[in-house]
This record gives C-alpha cells, sequence and structure tokens, in this order.
C-alpha cells in the first residue's frame, strides 16, 4: 500500500510541464492539472508544434501574477475534481477577476 | 483602495486595443495562412501554437471571425487544388474512365495506385485538418457557433469534398467510383487487391456527408452504383451459372458468393451495406432461379431426395430459406413428390389386387388368394413406412426438423394414403401380420418400433371408423383362433390406439381381451363341472369361449347355423347347461363359423393329427360313416349339414382342392360345382404328424364383402352422428344449422369426415323423431326438446 502510494507521489519530468509568463516568470506544474486548459492540452497534444517538442509554453499574453493565479486554480481544480472530501473555497482577488475571466476565456478552463 | 480603482480601470482597457487591431489584422492573418501552409507542408515543428492560437483569439476577439474563417477557407481550398493537380491528377489510372467492366491488370494495377495516393492525400489532409482545428479552436468556440457556420475541422471536410472527391474541375469521382467497383469486380474474379486502399476510400467516403441531404458521400455516391453493378454481375453469373452448373454445385458457389459479400462489407464496406447487397446477390442468385434449381433434372431437389444427398438438401433449406418464396417453392415441390411416389405405391397395389382378382376366379385358391392379398396389403403399408422412414430422415437431417416442412409432408402422406380407399383395412392387415408372426423372427422391440410406425400412419387417416372396423375383425380372428403371439404386443397395440383416439375408441377392444379371460376362467370351471357330474361327461374335449355381443364384430342373429354331429350337440348342451345355470337371463348362440377343431384320422400310411375349422370337421366327420370307396354328392353334403353355401364351397376347396388333399373330387377341377362327388382321400400323406387345412385368414375382402363393410360403416356413421347432434343440442339447446354442422363435424373429425348433407339428413330424422323441432320465427335454428 506504501508501495502504491508512493509511487504516486514520485513524478518523472515528464510528468511536469513548463508555463512561461509574457515577463518571463516561469512555473513548472503537473501535465495532469495544466490539460485541465483546453488551450493547453491542445498545444501539447496537437501535432508536432514547438511547444509539444520542447514541453514549454510562452504566454505572451499573460503576466505572471494572473498566470500563478491560473495555476493555483488548475491544482485546485486538479486536486478536487470527483473528490469526496469538501471543496474548500477558491478566493480570488476581485482586483484580478475582470482580468482572469479573460485569461479563462483563453485558454478554455 | 486607489490602487485597485486603477487596476480596474487598466482591466478594461484591452479592448480599446481593438480599435488599433485592424490595422493589425492582415499582418496577423498574413502570419496565420503562412502557418497554416506549413502545417500543409509537414513544417508544424517551428511553429508556435501559443502564437497562432493568440493570433486567432485576437482576431475573433476583434470582430474579424469572419475574415479568418474566409481566410482559412481560401488557404485550405487552395492547397487541396494544388494536390489535386500535382498528386491526383498524374495518378488517374491509365485506361478510360467508362472500361470498368473491363478487366486489365493493368489498369487494377493503376487503379491500386490510385487509390493509394487518395489514401494519402486524405490521411495527411486530416492530420492538417486536426492541427488547424486545434489552433483555431478560439474560432470555432467562438465565431462559428455564432455564426453558424460549421466549425473547421467540418468545413475541411466539405472543402475536401467540393475540391476532390466532387471536383468540379478534374474527374476525379468518375476515376474514383470506377477503380472502386473495379477493384471490387477484380476481386469477384478472384483477384487479390488492396483492400486497406479501398477502405481507406470507403472511410473517407463515409467520412464526407452530403451537403442537402446530410447523408454521406458513401450511400449518395457510391452505394447506389455499387448496388446497381452488382446486381448486373449477379443477373450475368445467375443466368451462366444456371445453364454450367447441376444444382448442388449452383448452391454452393450461391453460398460462397454470399459468404465473400458477407465478408466484403465486412472489410471495407459499410455496415449499412451488408442488408441490401445481401438481398441482391439473394434476389439474382437465389429468388430468380428457385424454380430452375428445384426442377434441375439428374440434380434438382427432386434428384437429391431420390440419391438422399442430406448436404445438399440442407445446403438448400439454408439457402432459399433466405428468400420468401424459397420454403415455400421447397414444399410445394417436396409434397408433390411425396404424392407422386404415394401415387405410385397406390398404383402397383391396386394392379397387384386386381391381379389377383382375376387370378382367384381362374384358379381358386383360397389359401394361395388370402397369401397373395395379404402380402398386397403388407407390402403397400411397408412402402409407405419406408416412404416416411425416408422423409423422416431427410427431415432431421437436412430441414433442422422445420415444423413447417412436416406439416406440408404430413399433409402429402394423407392425402395420398386417404387416396387408396383401402388404406385403412390394409394398415389393419400390417398390424395383424405383425401381431400374429411378431415373434418369429424379430424381437419385441422391433415389433414395437413397426407397430409405433403403424400408428403414425394410422394418424393420417381420415377414417378412423373403419379402421377400427377392420381392427376389430382382425383381432377378433386372432383371439378367437388363438393366432396372436403375445398378449402383451396386442395391449401395446390397444394402448398405443388409446392414446391416439381415446377411451371410446378401445373400450370394445378391450371389452373382447376381458371376454377372452373370462372364457378361460369359464373353462376351467367347467371342467371341474363336468369331473364332478360324471354321467355327462362327453368324449370329446369342448373349449368355449363366449362372447359379448356388442363388443365383437360378428352379427349374432343373423350368424349361420349347422347341424353338428350328436357327440358334439351333447358337449354344447352340457356347456349350455352349466352356463346358464351361472348366469340366468343370458342367450348362447352358437358361432359355427368361428370355431377349430383338431381330430384324428387315420389313413393308410399313417395317423394325422388335422386342424380343420368346425365346417371342416363336421364335413370330415360325415365320412366316418361312409364305407370306403363311396362318395358323398355335394347335395348330402349340404343337406345333412346345413351349412351356408359360401361357406361350404369354401371349406370343400380347402379339403379338396389346395395344399393337403383329405378328400378327393370328382370330376377334378378347382371349382366346386353342384354334383360334384367326393371321396375320403385314404392314400394321404403328409411329412408333418400334425397338419392345418388353411382356412378363412384375415386376407382382404373382396368386393362384395367391402361392401358390406361400407354399408355397416355407413350405418355405424349414421348412429354417431345422430349421437354427436344430440350431444350438442343437448347442451346449446338452440342452435343455428350451419354452426350445427360445423360443430359436429368437428366432434366427429378424430374419427371420420362427415359430409354436411349426411349431417342433414340425420338432423331431419332427428326432427322426425321429435328430438329437435325448427324454432317456430326462424327456420334455421333448431331446438333441442327434452
Amino acid at each position: 500500500m506504501s508501495n502504491t502510494s508512493k509511487k504516486k507521489e514520485k513524478y518523472s519530468p515528464a510528468d511536469y510541464v513548463k508555463l512561461i509568463s509574457s515577463d518571463g516568470f516561469e512555473f513548472i506544474i503537473l501535465r495532469n492539472a495544466a490539460i485541465i486548459s483546453g488551450t493547453i492540452r491542445n498545444m501539447l497534444s496537437s501535432g508536432q508544434f514547438i511547444e509539444s517538442k520542447l514541453n514549454q509554453i510562452h504566454f505572451r499574453d499573460i503576466n505572471a501574477v494572473l498566470l500563478e493565479k491560473v495555476c493555483q486554480y488548475l491544482y485546485y481544480k486538479h486536486r478536487y475534481t470527483n473528490s469526496t472530501t469538501e471543496i474548500p473555497p477558491h478566493n480570488i482577488d476581485p482586483a484580478l477577476a475582470l482580468e482572469l475571466v479573460v485569461v479563462a476565456d483563453f485558454l478554455d478552463c | 483602495m486607489n490602487s485597485r480603482r486603477t487596476n480596474q480601470k487598466s482591466r478594461i482597457k484591452p479592448p480599446k486595443k481593438s480599435n488599433a487591431a485592424d490595422s493589425q489584422f492582415n499582418d496577423n492573418w498574413e502570419r496565420l495562412a503562412q502557418a497554416i501552409r506549413e502545417i500543409h507542408k509537414k513544417n508544424a515543428s517551428i511553429l508556435s501554437f501559443e502564437e497562432l492560437y493568440r493570433n486567432a483569439y485576437n482576431m475573433v476577439l476583434h470582430k474579424n471571425g469572419d475574415k479568418l474563417y474566409e481566410g482559412v477557407k481560401r488557404v485550405i481550398t487552395q492547397h487541396l487544388e494544388e494536390v489535386a493537380v500535382a498528386q491526383i491528377v498524374p495518378n488517374f489510372p491509365l485506361s478510360g474512365a467508362s472500361s470498368s467492366s473491363q478487366t486489365n491488370p493493368v489498369n487494377g494495377v493503376g487503379g491500386a495506385n490510385f487509390l493509394k495516393v487518395l489514401k494519402n492525400v486524405w490521411e495527411d489532409h486530416i492530420t492538417c485538418m486536426l492541427m488547424i482545428r486545434d489552433i483555431l479552436m478560439y474560432m470555432d468556440r467562438v465565431y462559428a457557433k455564432s455564426a453558424n457556420v460549421p466549425p473547421v475541422y467540418d468545413l475541411g471536410l466539405e472543402l475536401f469534398r467540393d475540391t476532390i472527391v466532387r471536383s468540379q474541375k478534374y474527374p476525379i469521382q468518375i476515376h474514383l467510383l470506377d477503380v472502386l467497383l473495379q477493384q471490387i469486380l477484380l476481386e469477384r474474379e478472384n483477384e487479390i487487391i488492396d483492400r486497406s486502399s479501398v477502405k481507406a476510400s470507403m472511410d473517407m467516403l463515409l467520412e464526407l456527408v452530403d451537403a442537402s441531404t446530410r447523408e454521406t458521400v458513401y450511400s449518395i455516391d457510391f452505394e447506389g452504383r455499387f448496388l446497381e453493378t452488382s446486381a448486373e454481375y449477379y443477373r450475368v453469373e445467375g443466368q451462366m451459372l444456371v445453364g454450367e452448373c447441376d444444382a448442388p454445385e449452383y448452391m454452393k458457389k450461391v453460398e460462397k458468393r454470399l459468404i465473400e459479400e458477407e465478408q466484403r462489407v465486412r472489410h471495407y464496406l459499410s455496415q449499412s451495406t451488408e442488408q441490401k447487397i445481401r438481398s441482391i446477390v439473394e434476389e439474382e442468385l437465389i429468388s430468380k432461379h428457385l424454380k430452375t434449381v428445384i426442377d434441375m433434372e439428374n440434380s434438382g431437389l427432386i434428384p437429391m431426395l431420390r440419391n438422399e444427398k442430406m448436404d445438399d438438401l440442407a445446403r438448400m433449406y439454408k439457402l432459399f430459406g433466405r428468400v420468401s418464396q424459397g420454403h415455400e417453392e421447397m414444399k410445394s415441390a417436396i409434397s408433390n413428390y411425396i404424392r407422386e411416389l404415394g401415387k405410385a405405391i397406390n398404383e402397383t397395389v391396386s394392379s397387384g389386387s386386381n391381379n389377383n382378382i382375376s387370378t382367384t376366379s381362374t384358379d381358386g385358391g383360397g389359401g394361395d388368394k388370402s397369401q397373395t392379398g395379404t402380402s398386397v396389403a403388407i407390402r403397400w403399408v411397408q412402402e409407405v413406412l419406408d416412404l416416411k422412414d425416408k422423409f423422416d430422415k431427410v427431415q432431421s437431417l437436412a430441414l433442422s426438423n422445420d415444423k413447417s416442412f412436416q406439416t406440408a409432408f404430413n399433409e402429402a402422406f394423407e392425402y395420398f394414403i386417404n387416396k387408396n380407399p383401402k388404406s385403412p383395412e390394409f394398415i389393419s392387415l400390417f398390424i395383424d401380420d405383425n401381431l400374429k408372426k411378431g415373434l418369429k423372427g424379430k424381437t419385441e422391440e422391433e415389433v414395437d418400433s413397426v407397430l409405433d410406425k403403424t400408428i403414425t400412419l394410422f394418424r393420417f387417416i381420415s377414417e378412423k371408423d373403419v379402421f377400427e372396423r377392420y381392427y376389430k375383425q382382425h383381432l377378433a380372428k386372432r383371439l378367437l383362433l388363438g393366432r396372436s403371439v403375445s398378449d402383451d404386443a396386442e395391449r401395446g397395440m390397444i394402448g398405443k390406439l388409446k392414446i391416439e383416439c381415446g377411451y371410446q375408441f378401445t373400450s370394445k377392444l378391450e371389452g373382447m381381451f376381458n371376454d377372452m379371460r373370462i372364457s378361460t376362467d369359464t373353462m376351467s370351471d367347467f371342467k371341474e363341472y363336468l369331473d364332478k357330474s360324471v354321467l355327462e361327461r362327453p368324449k370329446l374335449d369342448l373349449n368355449v369361449t363366449v362372447l359379448t355381443s356388442t363388443f365383437w364384430p360378428m352379427n349374432m342373429p343373423a350368424s349361420p347355423r349347422c347341424n353338428f354331429p350328436a357327440e358334439i350337440t351333447r358337449a354344447c348342451e352340457a356347456f349350455q347347461r352349466f352356463y346358464l345355470g351361472r348366469h340366468s337371463g343370458r342367450r348362447l348362440t352358437w358361432q359355427s363359423n368361428m370355431g377349430t377343431a383338431d381330430i384324428r384320422a387315420n389313413f393308410n400310411s399313417k395317423k394325422h393329427e388335422i386342424n380343420v375349422s368346425t365346417y371342416q370337421m363336421v364335413i370330415l366327420l360325415m365320412f366316418n360313416d361312409v364305407p370306403p370307396g363311396k362318395d358323398l354328392s355335394y347335395e348330402t353334403i349340404k343337406g345333412e349339414s346345413d351349412i351356408p353355401e359360401v361357406d361350404l364351397k369354401r371349406n370343400l376347396q380347402s379339403l379338396a382342392c389346395a395344399k393337403y388333399k383329405i378328400l378327393l373330387k370328382e370330376p377334378k377341377g378347382r371349382e366346386i360345382n353342384a354334383g360334384d362327388k367326393f371321396y375320403f382321400n385314404e392314400d394321404f400323406t403328409a411329412p408333418y404328424q400334425r397338419i392345418k387345412i388353411q382356412t378363412v385368414a384375415s386376407k382382404v375382402e373382396t368386393e362384395g364383402e367391402r361392401k358390406d363393410t361400407r354399408e355397416k360403416v355407413e350405418e355405424a356413421r349414421k348412429h354417431q352422428t345422430e349421437a354427436a347432434i344430440v350431444r350438442i343440442m343437448k347442451d346449446r339447446k338452440t342452435m343455428e344449422h350451419n354452426l350445427l354442422i360445423s360443430e359436429t363435424t368437428r366432434q366427429l373429425q378424430p374419427r371420420f369426415t362427415p359430409n354436411p348433407a349426411m349431417i342433414k339428413k340425420r338432423i331431419e330424422a332427428l326432427i322426425e323423431r321429435e328430438y329437435l323441432e325448427r324454432a317456430p320465427g326462424d327456420r334455421r335454428v333448431y331446438n333441442y326438446l327434452a
């Protein structure tokens, strides 16, 4: 039992993907969380585009603040989708809300 | 607070960018178009998805979705046209488009190559379209939906359909369809084709959807033509095969074709085509040639039956079952065949019995006559049974025990069995023969199985009452003459009849058995009785069987009498006293025509024990009083014995003209005539100590007897019909004429098929006797009078 759970914890580098913000910040997140975004999933899986080759995506229109929030949300969603435990609220700073809506539309998530 | 406000303000900024974006559009579009071209060149790896997506996103966001959409459409169309010119057109198969029916191998190879090229083009297009769809996802999501245009992938399919498959500029469509049909044709001609490229093309056609009908291009462009050419192909093949092959071979080929087509559909056509192509093959190869194949001389259905070709029959059953009329045709052909065979059997029998009658009239040998007469009956039943066996075998081995075939067969059997008016008699004779000789050489099981089969024939008889009458006669003779081999077998047979027809049918038969049993007991009592009263003891052993007159087929009051010798009369009287003393109020009538006697005769060479009929005994005993060498004339015998003339002649015949000549006749000859003289044959010799004079054994009836039986049966039917009518009316009280007729018919059906006129007569008779009356208001309605 400990074995399987350990295996689950252990991820190889291939399980991760690098997201780069417009201002150069890099976020390395679980691939499975990342592809909750339909756009990211397509970027990584469709054909032989440069993103899937390098396993990283450079978002030229999303700054680090927003991208961080996006990553948080992706993990949050990854963690609680199909979860039986109680789901805690996901807080968003109202100041970011509008921009996040736009980004969410862009990312399809 | 402050900072938040500025933040919020800056959030509203992005839409403002759009004003500037218009000028950027051309720039962005140019990059996107270039990217799509790169994708078509398979250079996606140098492109940034994020950039392309962002570009498309911005364009849609800035209300340039329509321009983008049109642009993409243009680029893809352009690409496809280039592909058509560069790759597809050069690879058109060499020979002309319309000569598809000609099979030339170059054409086949060219066609296969063409399909391969097309397959590659299609696969590339799909790959590219998937990538284009992904980078234009935002356009699909936001623009295509609101503008009510197909998403870009579907657009790609439509463009492919219109620029390649149904191209207006190049005859791609004609080539494609011809090549496909030609490949199928080649495969039908047993050539090996590249199924995978054919399948790829089919998949492509299935993927593409017609703009107006929303059906697949496959079903619109391809399927119809495919079915048409297939129908034509199989029409020709059907005609050719029918001419060339015999029936089994033809069916094998058809079977093979059906399997092939089914596999073809499975391998590279649409599943929806399966049923259609199947029905075409069935129509062209089976329906159209049903009769031809069934009627094929030397190999059709009848020869198959004749030679018991079970595999071929099974194949025919399976194949013909696919089409609506197939089994019907088979059924009627087979049942006609059965009728024919049945007719043949009937004819051999009737010609045989005719011969028989004519020979008897010349040679007059009583024993011979009964032998051949019976053997005709037995042969008839045996042949019918063999026929039945044969078709039972066909039924179980080739027709998977199909009930409807069974019914058709049964009808055919019923038809010809009832065509032979003697069938009830024959069947009864056959049973008689088996129960008489049964255990000689046959095991009990064998006899049982033969009788079981006979019961199936019995089922086919519509005049069961006639059968009953004959059976009763034959059973009576078996019982009285002690010919029945096994009591168990007899009872078994009656049990079987009981199962078939119910208690009513067999109660009299069982009564006959009871009489036999009681008689045995009575006889042992009689012997005891004689032992006690020494005075009365007669000089011979008398064995009496007391029959209940209603159970037995003899006509009691009219039964012939004859003068017994005094000694026998005394013995009879002794029994009569004994019997009536025990059962008062009964009347005994002596059936002198049914008995047998064992007599011992002294001849010159040696003594013989002779088993003779009662009449023969009476005749022979007369010679005791005649000095050797003296004769008795026919008239004397007749006068003294008082035996009825017909019986007397027959018995004299068996004594003087048959195998054992106990008496000599003057003048010699086969016929007994008035004025003939008879001598006791003292030089008589025989190889055995005990001999049996053949007497009137059960045999086929003569015409006169038959008429007699008929009359009796008709008489019995009258009573049964009246009984049935009264039963029904007692139950219903009033009933309409037609209903009464049909109900009566239904009730009598298990025994015989009454005709309505006869029923009507019975109704009238019942009205006369005031069992029924016509309803006062309505002449068509009868009332029951209690």
